[in-house]
């Protein structure tokens, strides 16, 4: 639609305000990242003016460049967490292709296929997402505990993947909505078979659908605290579990957990980035035909 | 003697300890003499964040009987992993990041700490208790939960005299301050695990404030009263009188409830297991609570003991009777604005006390809140010995002493730990520093006050007591009488199951 | 299974296949979770005695005449509409600002989505630290403005409690609706638009008339999915407040998380996870009715 100058002025403007006001609490937390705790407390609160250094990061990731070696432990000091940014690594990507995975074939056949109680399943699948976090985490503990899963990294991937697939297979269904059925028809009375058209016909087309949910759910997975905190023990930690770490009994390490934070918000980040163009043209909910 | 000549001297003394021409014991002497301030800033770079050692590294290591012990008794056990799940208290750091490796290299066990906040390691104390599973070896026992959880950990007594061939020589069960154990690990005839780690409540306050008005330390509750007013009068709303942890519906709250409450002649319960936080004295102890809140901070209604010190630690406040751990954090530099400001005296006294027979569940009436836990090994660990070799050298006086220097000043548990050289050095300003221990040890000795011990305890400290006053101090009833009647009634229904 | 009949299933029509690995993950996640919570509502856990004993209905009725409860499902109510009346029409609002190709906007639209890679946690803390009522950003601000009285924190006073709870929530998650509502609004054919233009309509009309309804699919299962999530608030509560002041910020999930493992009473904490759910199933079914939509 075209706008006169001083709407589309005024209009980016205002969008420059808007996610402004968004981004200040990230801005303001990276450079609690950066501070002594002398500086994080004051009044009025030193929002652009301080003493900017490393140290915060360096205890965090057991680096020293301004500490002499016997100051900082690498690998063994009291808020060592770079290990922990692997993790949640490790866990958000994998949980991520499991969910992906196991919802795109279950979502294609909702989309395309007609069965009795399709509406009704898919409701349900909907429901498994609405129980308090707390209900399920115990009988969690007890299945792992059972099959030895718990304090693995397989236990927790399997765990978010689960999380995960109502989200997924709602979204890909959608997706595939989208994508006319008659492309189906025709290759299928081309003598196709489903798994055929699924595969590379239809999946293509939905790349972007894939793309957007793939990114929702790692970061669900890249978030999520309640089940690791009660599914795992010292092999592995997620950085939200580990930051309450920085809750010590004797004041809260804010620098610290600052710059654990800003460091973990970088990998999430670039994921979003790099799938941003598809989440924003592809993330159709569908169904706009009535 | 000048502090450059000091200096000097010092530089000499290290230098000679270095080369090897001096012993250890005669460097820790004269170093001692010499007041270590300068030790610790020349030997070490910047302090980082929390903790310090004002020594060399190397002054700080297990004694070599403690070693030689451990690799004679762990020999059978060599491969085992053990876990145990405690709060971020200094000790448990200490432990999990400097010397838990000696423990390892020694026994060839593996140790596994995992570091959390307390109502987390909470959680995972109950599912594991609950479930009977074993998930972890020892358990880190907050003194509230002791009674809970009494029938799930063995009497370490019992261990000792049990395990001729895994006693460690001169542990001592003797050595743990009397008035700890039966504060924090008795309950009805079986010691909990031991006493681990012993923040108490005492009087800490900024002497150059005080010093301005004409202040000394109150040694009563009155003065306490009196001196924030005057300074809350003066300085407010720059500075306030004095701080509190009050968040509501967190445990930090109940805490400080009961120091005004005990020091005002009430208990939380009465001989017959009623809850008395509502007569008399208990409103007595509400109505002067009210008029401290008066001199605090605005946002003591959010904070737990964490706001709380940094309250103090950024000057806002000029005094709180809280943690004596804090101490330590307040005399480092580089986080803090009232290093070397500070001083601490024993808790302000009682205006009246209850002594125990007027009191329910073993609740020991005492300004000085102690918030001790205990360590002790799960009765469903599948390695209980190799715990409780572990539990032995974890809360041996060698050990401790290690802890309590390594790990920010924390109040040793045993009496020998206090005299310890290493413990004594480190009583100089500057992060970490020990010399708030004896009032920490006084304090213990006679001003302390414990918390009555019942399995609901662990519900009513954390929710419905601390929900109760939240309200109230938000406005939500009346009264203090309306509020506290309130309270009895839950903590009653509560009590019923 | 021989090759033969794999091919053969995979060739047939039959769901079974497409739909097996997902009913069997899901079954153990959730099924066994729901019957493990019913049961353990009709029990009870008794610390003296180290087990889990039969009580019936007492859970149930005592819930029933449980203040705290009801006071809970308050809070828990209001949370959610007012969190979702903001996410809606907040996300709505910034996602037709943003839809357009001016200078940055970009770059905006993905530094907007920055909000939701921070784990809950932490943004409750980065909040908690920004309303701090002696050292807080936040507290800074609306004092200057004189909307706030530096002497009632936000967090600890009874009536602003839940909005300072709020206020995380609405900023984590508006982004999230801008994002679905975007890609909505990008798939819009542009006929009907350029018709409107040729007619002469008002933005706002454009925007009644045809954005609205074409959208409203998308809005209703963005509405769907985030309320659900809403309706389980947990994360922000256990950080920020505790539930407090007194029961101000009590949610349903925070309640039934204290009663399993401050209270260690499990059968009365899976109760209240129960009814959670069932008002949640209930809500959404009505949802899903009155909106046609149809899966």
């Amino acid at each position: 639609m075209h706008q006169s100058r001083p709407t589309r002025l005024l209009r980016t403007l205002a969008g420059w305000v808007v996610v402004g006001i968004f981004f200040f609490p990230i801005y303001f937390w990276t450079t609690v990242a950066f501070r002594n705790a002398k500086d994080i407390f004051n009044w009025p609160p030193k929002i652009f003016v301080f003493e900017p250094n490393l140290h915060n990061f360096e205890e965090v990731f057991g680096i020293s460049l301004t500490l002499g070696p016997q100051v900082v432990n690498p690998g063994g000091g009291n808020f060592y967490m770079a290990p922990r940014l692997l993790d949640s690594i490790i866990i958000a990507t994998f949980s991520t292709l499991l969910a992906i995975v196991v919802a795109t074939g279950a979502a294609y056949c909702l989309s395309r296929m007609q069965f009795r109680g399709r509406h009704h399943f898919v409701n349900w699948v909907l429901s498994t997402r609405m129980m308090p976090p707390v209900a399920v985490a115990i009988p969690m503990f007890f299945i792992f505990k059972q099959f030895t899963l718990l304090d693995t990294y397989t236990g927790i991937i399997i765990i978010h993947a689960i999380m995960n697939l109502p989200l997924a297979v709602l979204l890909m269904k959608s997706f595939f909505d989208d994508i006319p059925t008659e492309i189906d028809e025709s290759a299928l009375i081309d003598g196709a078979s489903r798994w055929t058209i699924f595969r590379r016909i239809v999946l293509p087309m939905a790349k972007g659908g894939i793309a957007a949910s793939a990114v929702l759910c790692f970061i669900f997975s890249w978030t999520e605290f309640l089940f690791v905190l009660t599914l795992t023990q010292t092999s592995l930690k997620t950085v939200p579990v580990v930051s309450s770490t920085f809750v010590t009994s004797i004041g809260t390490a804010w620098g610290n957990m600052a710059a654990l934070g800003a460091a973990a918000i970088i990998p999430a980040f670039i994921v979003v980035l790099l799938v941003q163009r598809h989440l924003v043209r592809g993330l159709t909910m569908g169904s706009l035909k009535q | 003697m000048k502090d450059n000549d000091r200096k000097r001297y010092l530089a000499s003394v290290t230098d000679r300890f270095a080369k090897g021409q001096m012993g250890r014991r005669q460097f820790l002497k004269a170093s001692a003499a010499l007041g270590l301030a300068g030790l610790g800033t020349s030997m070490i770079g910047r302090p980082s964040g929390l903790f310090t050692p004002a020594y060399a590294q190397e002054a700080l290591t297990p004694s070599p009987e403690v070693i030689a012990w451990l690799k004679d008794v762990a020999k059978p056990f060599a491969g085992t992993t053990l876990k145990l799940a405690t709060e971020a208290t200094p000790p448990s750091n200490a432990l999990n990041s400097q010397l838990k490796g000696y423990f390892e290299e020694a026994t060839g066990i593996k140790v596994e700490i995992e570091i959390l906040p307390l109502e987390q390691v909470l959680q995972k104390l109950t599912l594991d208790v609950a479930s009977s599973l074993g998930t972890y070896d020892l358990y880190y026992i907050d003194q509230s939960w002791a009674a809970s959880v009494s029938q799930d950990v063995f009497d370490p007594r019992e261990q000792y005299a049990a395990n001729a061939a895994l006693a460690m020589p001169n542990y001592n069960l003797d050595d743990f301050l009397p008035a700890l154990v039966d504060g924090i690990c008795v309950y009805e005839d079986r010691w909990v695990g031991v006493p681990y780690d012993i923040p108490v409540f005492i009087m800490i306050y900024r002497k150059d404030i005080y010093d301005q008005f004409g202040l000394k330390a109150p040694a009563t509750l009155a003065e306490l009263l009196s001196n924030s007013e005057i300074i809350t009068k003066e300085m407010g709303p720059t500075v306030y009188g004095t701080t509190g942890q009050m968040k509501s519906g967190h445990y930090s709250l109940e805490c400080d409830w009961t120091a005004w409450l005990w020091g005002h002649g009430g208990s939380v319960f009465g001989p017959d297991g009623k809850f008395t936080g509502n007569d008399d004295r208990g409103l007595e102890a509400m109505a002067y609570w009210d008029k401290l809140k008066a001199t605090m901070p605005p946002g003591v209604d959010g904070w737990t003991w964490d706001g709380q010190g940094q309250s103090v630690a950024q000057g806002v406040a000029a005094s709180m009777l809280s943690w004596g751990e804090f101490f330590p954090y307040f005399d480092d530099p580089t986080q803090t604005k009232v290093s070397g400001l500070c001083e601490v005296a024993v808790p302000p006294a009682a205006n009246l006390l209850r002594t125990s027979a007027e009191t329910g569940y073993g609740e020991i009436p005492g300004v000085g809140h102690q918030g001790g836990s205990s360590l002790a090994v799960s009765k469903y660990s599948k390695a209980p010995d190799a715990a409780w070799i572990f539990m032995q050298w974890a809360t041996c006086a060698d050990t401790q002493a290690l802890i309590t220097s390594l790990g920010g000043g924390t109040g040793p548990t045993r009496a020998s730990v206090y005299e310890d050289p290493r413990v004594l050095a480190n009583a100089r300003v500057g992060a970490g520093t020990t010399r708030h221990l004896n009032v920490v040890r006084e304090t213990i000795a006679n001003h302390m006050g414990s918390e009555p011990d019942l399995p609901e305890w662990a519900q009513l400290s954390s929710d419905t007591i601390p929900v109760g006053l939240g309200k109230y101090f938000a406005g939500g009833y009346g009264s203090a009488k309306e509020a506290l009647d309130d309270i009895a009634g839950q903590v009653g229904k509560v009590m019923e199951g | 299974m021989s090759v033969a009949q794999v091919k053969r299933i995979a060739i047939s029509d039959s769901p079974v296949p497409w739909l097996a690995p997902l009913v069997a993950l899901l079954v153990v996640f959730t099924v066994y979770p729901l019957l493990y919570n019913i049961w353990l509502s009709f029990h009870e856990f008794v610390p003296k005695r180290r087990a889990l004993e039969f009580v019936g209905f007492e859970n149930w009725v005592q819930l029933w005449g449980d203040t705290r409860f009801w006071s809970a499902m308050g809070v828990t109510f209001v949370y959610f509409f007012v969190a979702l009346f903001f996410q809606v029409t907040l996300g709505m609002g910034i996602a037709l600002l943003l839809d357009a190709e001016l200078p940055g906007f970009g770059m905006l639209r993905a530094v907007l989505s920055m909000t939701l890679v921070i784990p809950p946690a932490i943004a409750g803390m980065m909040f908690l630290l920004m309303q701090d009522p002696q050292f807080g950003v936040l507290t800074y601000f609306l004092s200057q403005l004189g909307i706030l009285d530096q002497t009632s924190p936000i967090l600890s006073t009874s009536s602003t409690a839940l909005a300072g709870v709020l206020v995380v929530e609405i900023w984590q998650w508006t982004p999230f609706m801008v994002l679905i509502f975007m890609a909505g609004l990008r798939a819009l054919p542009p006929e009907p638009y350029e018709a409107a233009m040729i007619d002469g309509a008002s933005a706002y009309q454009v925007f009644r008339r045809l954005t609205l309804p074409m959208m409203s699919k998308v809005i209703a299962v963005a509405i769907l999915l985030r309320g659900i999530d809403l309706f389980r608030v947990f994360d922000y509560v256990f950080v920020m407040t505790s539930g407090g002041p007194g029961t101000a910020t009590y949610s349903m999930s925070y309640y039934a998380w204290q009663q399993t493992f401050t209270a260690t009473n499990w059968g009365y904490g899976a109760t209240i996870s129960l009814v959670s759910l069932l008002i949640v199933i209930v809500m959404a079914n009505v949802f899903i009715s009155v909106f046609k939509i149809k899966w």
